[in-house]
């Protein structure tokens, strides 16, 4: 589990918007990916229908070879359990501590309660934040927060790290440590994919970057040490014809 | 293994969900407590009037099956013109079963009715200064089941012509309206129970969705990190549990406290008629159908809720 590939993707919203047009992408098991592009380029969509969130209009989302835009809904939880999710405004539980916001997907999985409390750990040691555990949310720095909203995403050991923004109001010495804990995390196998237009971090960091335009792929430039991947192929036409 | 697994973690999912709405809801006994006595009154009213009806219903038992008709002798009748008539009557096809009560009998059965109440100097005493007894013979004919009408007319010119006869009442008893009114307040409390119960639905519907709207963030980080649909609508259902239980905790005691208050003046009504009050229906089965029924109201106002406001969310 962790190899993602987009098929002719297109997805366009009621009100006519296309804010995806036929992109077609690849990602294989255990790569660390960058998406870039203005704002409005499509960067959220994309990681939506990732997640399930959003269905296609057109074309399919293969993970695994599984098609997550034609999973039933009772199917769709136990594909998202192998998923870590991070956003920018990194969705803590407010009125719960650092400890049970962290817990939060492990308990949805139903493990035990000391099981529970090691990876947790494990997890808060990961971010450096063992000894805040007891904290509220509110009692945090942003930095802290969002490195809280990581350990949640890392906690179950997913197969595959969604990022949107994770670093959108950070300093530049925070992000770049944000940034460090996801390739160190995908050194660890994970398939991680990164929404930024932090252009200067992303570049710093060596890894493929897809750039998006208006809802297309314009650019997919690989990573220094990870082998080339062809830009998007528009494939449309020897296909139909 | 691994079923063995999910189950142990469904289990567990549960207890932690029951332990969390018992305290959500115990940090707000306020809005708690306001819901469970809007329930509870829902409640209370058609499973008030459901006892008042049980206990109608066998209060007329008695009556049940056994109509007929009264005929009153003039005074000082011989017996034998009572017998008489009653012999002929019960020779009729329709007739069940002729029970007469002499002019003594009737006095003697009067002195232990008012001496119920009137206790030294009442009425029953008065009576005994009396020379002459001022109560006439009476004999009460019952009808065989399904006696039709047109007999009964025949019955009564029958029983009129008989020698000494002053009066033939074909006489609703007030067991008999006692049984026409439990029939009345059986229905009343039906549509009743219908009107209320779909306000208890939606007295907890909207509660539950006031507790959704407060946690909507929550629900979608919950369903972000692959809780399913199941696990997403699981407090909440606990909540509508919760809030009918507590109602129909509520309601018990609502009527507990409305017989205490309703048996004395009941307690003198039937004493009159020389019956003993005995209460019927406010047993153990009838608690625990009321919360029973109390929680799974609760739940449907839950699922009502849970549908309307988490079919669609959003996660981001
Ligand atoms: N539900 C929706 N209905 C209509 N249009 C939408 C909807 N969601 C997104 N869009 C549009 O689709 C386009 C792409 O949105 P998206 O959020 O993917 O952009 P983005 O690349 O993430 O931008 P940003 O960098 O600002 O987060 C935008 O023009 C947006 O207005
Ligand atoms: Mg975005």
């Amino acid at each position: 589990m962790g190899h993602i590939e987009l098929n002719h993707v297109t997805k366009r919203f009621d009100n006519g918007h296309e804010a995806l047009s036929d992109v077609s992408v690849e990602f294989a098991e255990g790569s660390m990916t960058f998406l870039t592009g203005h704002s409005g380029a499509g960067k959220s969509t994309f990681l939506k229908l990732l997640l399930g969130a959003d269905i296609p209009t057109r074309g399919r989302v293969l993970v695994n070879g599984v098609n997550i835009g034609a999973m039933s809904q009772r199917r769709l939880p136990y594909y998202r359990q192998n998923l870590g999710v991070v956003f920018q405004d990194h969705h803590l539980l407010s009125q719960r501590t650092v400890f049970e916001n962290v817990a939060l997907p492990l308990r949805v999985m139903g493990m035990r309660g000391r099981e529970i409390a090691r990876r947790v750990r494990a997890s808060l040691t990961r971010v450096e934040l063992l000894g805040k555990e007891h904290l509220f949310p509110r009692h945090l720095s942003t930095g802290e927060q969002q490195r809280v909203g990581i350990a949640r995403a890392v906690v179950t050991r997913p197969k595959i790290l969604l990022a949107d923004e994770p670093t959108g109001n950070l300093d530049p010495d925070l992000s770049r440590h944000i940034m460090d804990l996801f390739s160190r995390f995908n050194q660890v196998g994970s398939t991680v994919i990164v929404a930024s237009h932090d252009v200067s971090l992303i570049e710093e960091m060596g890894m493929r970057i897809l750039h998006l335009e208006q809802g297309r792929v314009v650019s997919d430039q690989p990573g220094l040490n990870q082998q080339a991947h062809d830009p998007a192929p528009d494939q449309t036409d020897v296909e139909e014809t | 293994m691994v079923s063995r697994f999910k189950w142990l973690g469904w289990l567990r999912d549960h207890g932690r969900i029951a332990v969390e709405s018992l305290h959500y809801i115990s940090s707000r006994l306020g809005t708690s407590f306001l819901v469970w006595l809007l329930v509870g009154i829902a409640l209370a009213l058609p499973a008030g009037l459901w006892i008042l009806q049980v206990n109608m219903a066998e209060m007329s038992a008695d009556w049940q099956g056994r109509p007929g008709l009264s005929v009153y002798f003039k005074m000082q009748t011989a017996n034998s013109q009572v017998q008489d008539a009653a012999v002929l009557l019960g020779r009729q096809d329709i007739i069940d079963e002729v029970v007469t009560t002499s002019a003594e009998e009737a006095l003697e059965e009067f002195k232990s009715y008012s001496g119920l109440t009137g206790g030294e100097g009442g009425l029953g005493d008065a009576l005994t200064l009396l020379d002459k007894n001022p109560l006439p013979a009476s004999l009460r004919a019952y009808f065989v089941p399904g006696a039709a009408i047109g007999e009964v007319e025949h019955l009564i010119n029958l029983a009129q012509r008989q020698p000494g006869v002053a009066e033939v009442v074909v006489e609703k008893t007030w067991l008999e309206r006692l049984h026409e009114l439990s029939r009345v307040v059986s229905r009343l409390g039906a549509i009743l129970g219908v009107l209320f119960g779909l306000g208890a639905i939606l007295v907890t519907a909207s509660s539950v969705r006031l507790a959704i709207e407060g946690r909507l963030d929550e629900l979608r980080v919950l369903k972000m990190v692959g809780a399913t649909q199941g696990q997403v609508r699981r407090p909440f259902l606990y909540f509508g549990a919760l809030y009918g239980f507590g109602g129909g905790v509520i309601a018990a005691m609502l009527i507990s406290v409305t017989l205490v208050v309703i048996e004395p003046p009941l307690q003198s009504l039937l004493g009159s008629y020389q019956r003993e009050l005995n209460l019927a229906g406010f047993d153990p089965i009838f608690l625990l159908v009321l919360l029973g029924l109390g929680s799974v109201l609760g739940i449907v106002g839950a699922i009502l809720a849970v549908r309307q406001r988490l079919k669609d969310l959003e996660i981001f």
